[in-house]
């Protein structure tokens, strides 16, 4: 029988949510381990090694050694996939590149002095591409596991994953909720990439923009909806500074 | 017809839907509230029920047609293993309203023509409807002044609040016998038949929507006004978000889509809600997209509501239940506010000229969602990325098709792609198409064996009508892979049983580059039969590519055509190639002179469904799978969108 591809996974700068999200897989990771080998995989095993063929990377790039190991992670990696928010574009993560790394190491840290010790030697956020190119992307904070089982079959099948370039609003009103805008918040879900299945309005919580922006900011058709409900060009700014901070529309299709 | 007419006392209503639920044999569901809100749902109780609601967020059309619903199952591991499924238990939808009603008829008209959907069929012969007339008005429904307030067909059951009781109209015998069997009920009084049309009647004085136009005048004003500025002024501040058709009770476009199980085992195919505002609904493998601004995708829309449909069903397709114009953030979608705006600016003076084509007769009764097993019996590749398949199918009975013609070709896990037919149709089950290699389905075909198998739906769509080209001259112009239904319709006419009842044959055949250059033991055999003038011509060469023939496009064949061999009146003009091609190569024809009525084309279009179901492959009203791909040149040159 052919040799099964060897998957890693590797975390830099996350909460591991995602990660997470593929070990409560269950019993379907026995599924998914009769066609990958899974090598590495810090949340749930000890193993590690350093030949794989496939890396799914988690987290963004916050310092210099963090950049270097990511070369190393490609440089071994046929494929690299990047795994949730923070490592497609940034995320949460970003929220701190409204200032320079240097007035944020003074806030949190304060007069403690941090000089030399790479480990605090941080430059403003990255993405995982960034630094290096990513062959597919996962979206979402965390990922949707239904999603990430179809991009892993497409991958396994040498099909172009299906990956929705509509707005989370088709997803929201298959779900039959009441708009959020009807209900008074203030919801991102018309210029944000659907397939997370809607799940922030339909839990009735407005959509935060995990999946990334498909549309710009400043488009007539955002000013119009900003204006009709009273919000503001600054509204929707701050909307998107939670995991959108310096990405004015997706850049990633195609 | 004259319609029995019961009543029931509300308590009696409740303990009739009460024994309903207990009984078990249907899913009863019926409208609840959802916040401030209301939707249809599963009942537990009687008690939940609010027949007195305005609008639901989403029509009834969700237990017809499923937001996601699962067409086959199949495996991945057996050569070729396709099971249909569908295990729906019979439902029972209480408080659907009049235009609600309505648009499911509507559906019936598409889903239940010709080609039928077993699906939606079955689901709508086991589902009873119990209606309600409207109570409360909701802030956007029009339908008062579009006639859809009130019914009298669609439904089983139909209820009127009265006042302490329900008036009951039956709609039908299954409707009747659930009276009989669950409920205890009064014929109605003459009293209570006038009721039932004061209560109408009031409620149709509460609406403050009203739509200005006449819905017979929708058509013939939308067409005077197919390139007013209004649709760009509105699309541009249309988020695409989709909402408008999603909500929509007489949208009916879907996807489809293969989703594999992690093991990689098994899989389904299941088809999804679809809307023609979004960008990705008409894009192709080769990254084409048709209607590629929103405002066309905008204007598409209301046409198909306004113009489209009504000029092939009948009807206008709006119910006016006002959905689209709640859901719409920037408020753009409402077709009572666009068609009021535009009854401003317009006469509606009828221009004559409606954009959609009479249906043509189908071949295969009903959908066949599970595709027929085939076996791919030889591969050919042409150069890197053309190949040639020849394939049979399985049940060994011919493939039965016309030239010009297509199939939907399956590889399960992968999806469907139409491909034209190269060979000339005969007896025999065996048949060639020639593929691509752009996307998922070509790329994987490519990698198949001799012995693999694939599913065959079709053949679909329409052919070339070939006998009312018999006695004439005929010029074939072809750029790229449209000579592969070219191919199957030249070898038809080139065949020494049918040589002579044409004249002389010429074909012109284009390509980007020599290697791409296809079946060329074909072109060397026409060049050999008599009365055959066969030339080629690639856009480039390269030096180190061997080339005997011309460069330059395919326009530049045109003046190697013998004039005296053309009697542009009695030639017959095939032209098939990409969509560029079309424009230039029609002007050519023009100057010598053929008439329009004497050119066919094929057309290129997203497809999905290959039946006239899905909508993807529209270009105004036209469905290209099944009025299309071969269109007379002249009855088509009126669609706007057919050369965009
Ligand atoms: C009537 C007709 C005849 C055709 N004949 C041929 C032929 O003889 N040889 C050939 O190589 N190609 C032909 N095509 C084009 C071929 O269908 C597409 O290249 C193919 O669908 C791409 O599928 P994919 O899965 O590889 O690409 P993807 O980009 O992965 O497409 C996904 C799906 O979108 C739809 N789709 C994408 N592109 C097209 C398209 N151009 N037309 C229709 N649906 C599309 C299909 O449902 C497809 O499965 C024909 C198209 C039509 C409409
Ligand atoms: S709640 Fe958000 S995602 Fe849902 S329809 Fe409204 S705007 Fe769109
Ligand atoms: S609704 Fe928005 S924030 Fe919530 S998961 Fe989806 S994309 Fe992310
Ligand atoms: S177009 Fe709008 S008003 Fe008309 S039926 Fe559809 S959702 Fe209702
Ligand atoms: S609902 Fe409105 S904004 Fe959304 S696609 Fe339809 S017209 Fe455009
Ligand atoms: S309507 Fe589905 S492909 Fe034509």
């Amino acid at each position: 029988m052919k040799q099964k591809p060897r998957v890693a996974v590797f975390d830099f700068a996350d909460c591991e949510g995602c990660e997470l999200q593929i070990a409560n897989l269950e019993e379907e990771i026995l599924d998914l381990i009769s066609f990958v080998d899974i090598v590495s995989f810090r949340e749930v095993m000890k193993e590690h090694s350093d030949s794989y063929d496939i890396a799914i990377v988690e987290g963004s790039i916050m310092r210099p050694m963090d950049e270097e190991r990511l070369r190393g992670i490609r440089s071994h990696a046929k494929i690299l996939i990047a795994l949730g928010a923070c490592a497609t574009m940034g995320g949460v993560n970003k929220i701190r590149n409204q200032w320079m790394p240097e007035e944020v190491k003074k806030d949190v840290y304060g007069d403690a002095n941090l000089k030399g010790n790479e480990l605090f030697d941080v430059f403003q956020t990255k993405a995982i591409n960034e630094v290096v190119p990513v062959d597919y992307y996962i979206f979402g904070c965390p990922i949707d596991r239904d999603e990430f089982k179809s991009v892993i079959t497409a991958i396994a099948l040498g099909k172009k994953p299906d990956i929705p370039r509509y707005p989370v609003c088709v997803e929201c009103k298959k779900n039959e909720n009441i708009c959020q805008f009807e209900l008074g918040a203030f919801c991102l879900g018309p210029i944000t990439r659907a397939g997370c299945k809607a799940i922030c309005p339909t839990h009735n919580s407005p959509c935060e923009g995990c999946r990334g922006l498909i549309k710009k900011q400043d488009t007539e058709c955002v000013k119009e909806v900003l204006e009709r409900y009273k919000l503001s060009y600054e509204d929707i700014r701050r909307r998107c500074t939670m995991y959108n901070y310096g990405r004015k529309e997706c850049s990633y299709d195609e | 017809m004259k319609q029995i007419v019961k009543t029931i006392t509300k308590k009696d209503f409740s303990s009739f839907v009460n024994s309903l639920i207990n009984d078990r044999t249907y899913d009863v569901v019926g409208v609840v509230a959802k916040g401030k809100r209301y939707v249809f749902d599963t009942l537990s109780s009687a008690e939940e029920l609010q027949l007195d609601y305005d609008v639901t967020i989403l029509p009834p059309k969700k237990y017809y047609l499923p937001q996601t619903e699962t067409l086959l199952k199949f495996s991945l591991e057996k050569p070729f293993e396709g099971k249909e499924i569908m295990n729906d238990t019979p439902r029972i939808i209480i408080g659907v309203h009049p235009y609600d009603i309505i648009a499911l008829e509507q559906t019936d008209r598409h889903y239940l023509d010709q080609q039928q959907d077993n699906f939606y069929k079955k689901r709508r012969e086991s589902t009873i409807i119990i209606g309600v007339d409207i109570k409360n008005v909701s802030e956007r429904s029009f339908v008062a002044s579009m006639k859809t307030n009130v019914t009298d067909s669609g439904f089983d059951l139909l209820l009127t609040d009265i006042g302490t009781n329900y008036a009951v109209t039956i709609g039908s015998e299954k409707g009747n016998k659930l009276l009989e069997k669950y409920a205890i009920v009064e014929d109605a009084s003459s009293s209570d038949l006038k009721k039932i049309i004061t209560v109408r009647n009031a409620v149709a004085k509460k609406y403050r929507q009203k739509v200005n136009i006449d819905k017979k005048n929708w058509s013939s004003l939308l067409v005077a006004n197919y390139n007013h500025a209004i649709w760009e002024e509105h699309s541009d501040v249309c988020m695409e978000c989709g909402s408008c058709t999603m909500v929509c009770p007489t949208c009916f476009c879907y996807d489809v889509k293969d989703n594999v199980s992690l093991n990689l085992k098994e899989g389904n195919r299941v088809r999804t809600w679809d809307g023609c505002l979004l960008k990705d609904f008409t894009k192709v493998g080769s990254g084409e997209v048709f209607r590629e601004e929103v405002k066309e995708r905008y204007r598409h829309r209301f046409f198909r509501k306004g113009n489209y449909l009504p000029e092939r069903y009948g009807f206008v397709a709006c119910v006016g239940c006002g959905r689209c114009g709640s859901a719409c953030l920037p408020d753009i979608a409402d077709p009572c506010n666009l068609i009021n705006e535009l009854g401003h600016f317009n006469s509606e003076e009828d221009t004559g000229k409606y954009f959609i084509k009479e249906e043509t007769e189908v071949l295969e009764k009903g959908i066949i969602h599970v595709p027929r097993s085939a076996t791919i019996k030889k591969i050919i590749p042409f150069n890197e990325i053309d190949t040639l398949f020849e394939i049979e199918l399985d049940d060994k009975k011919p493939l039965g098709h016309k030239p010009g013609q297509f199939v939907e070709v399956s590889i399960f896990g992968y999806g469907e792609a139409p491909f034209g037919i190269s060979t000339p149709p005969g007896d025999s089950p065996v048949f060639e198409i020639m593929v691509r290699q752009v996307g998922n389905v070509t790329k994987k075909l490519c990698l198949l064996q001799p012995g693999d198998k694939v599913g065959i739906r079709g053949p679909l769509g329409n052919g070339f009508d070939v006998k009312t080209f018999e006695g004439k001259t005929m010029l074939f112009t072809s750029g790229g892979t449209g000579m592969v239904p070219m191919r199957s319709l030249i070898n038809h006419i080139l065949d020494p049983k049918q040589r002579d009842k044409f004249k002389e044959v010429i074909i012109l055949y284009g390509a980007k580059r020599p290697k791409e250059i296809t079946f060329m033991d074909d072109v060397d055999r026409w060049k050999k039969v008599s009365n055959v003038q066969c030339e080629l011509t690639v856009d480039r060469c390269e030096p180190s590519e061997c080339w005997g023939g011309c460069t330059g496009l395919i326009t530049a064949l045109f003046p190697k055509i013998k004039a005296d061999k053309i009697d542009s009146k009695n030639t017959i003009a095939v032209v098939i190639g990409p969509p560029v091609m079309y424009k230039y190569v029609i002007k050519c024809l023009q100057t010598l002179g053929v008439p329009d009525n004497n050119i066919y084309v094929s057309l290129e279009r997203r497809m999905k469904c290959g039946v006239g179901k899905c909508g993807h492959c529209q270009m105004n009203g036209v469905y290209v799978c099944k009025e299309g791909p071969v269109f007379n040149y002249g009855k088509l040159k009126q669609l706007p969108e057919a050369f965009e």
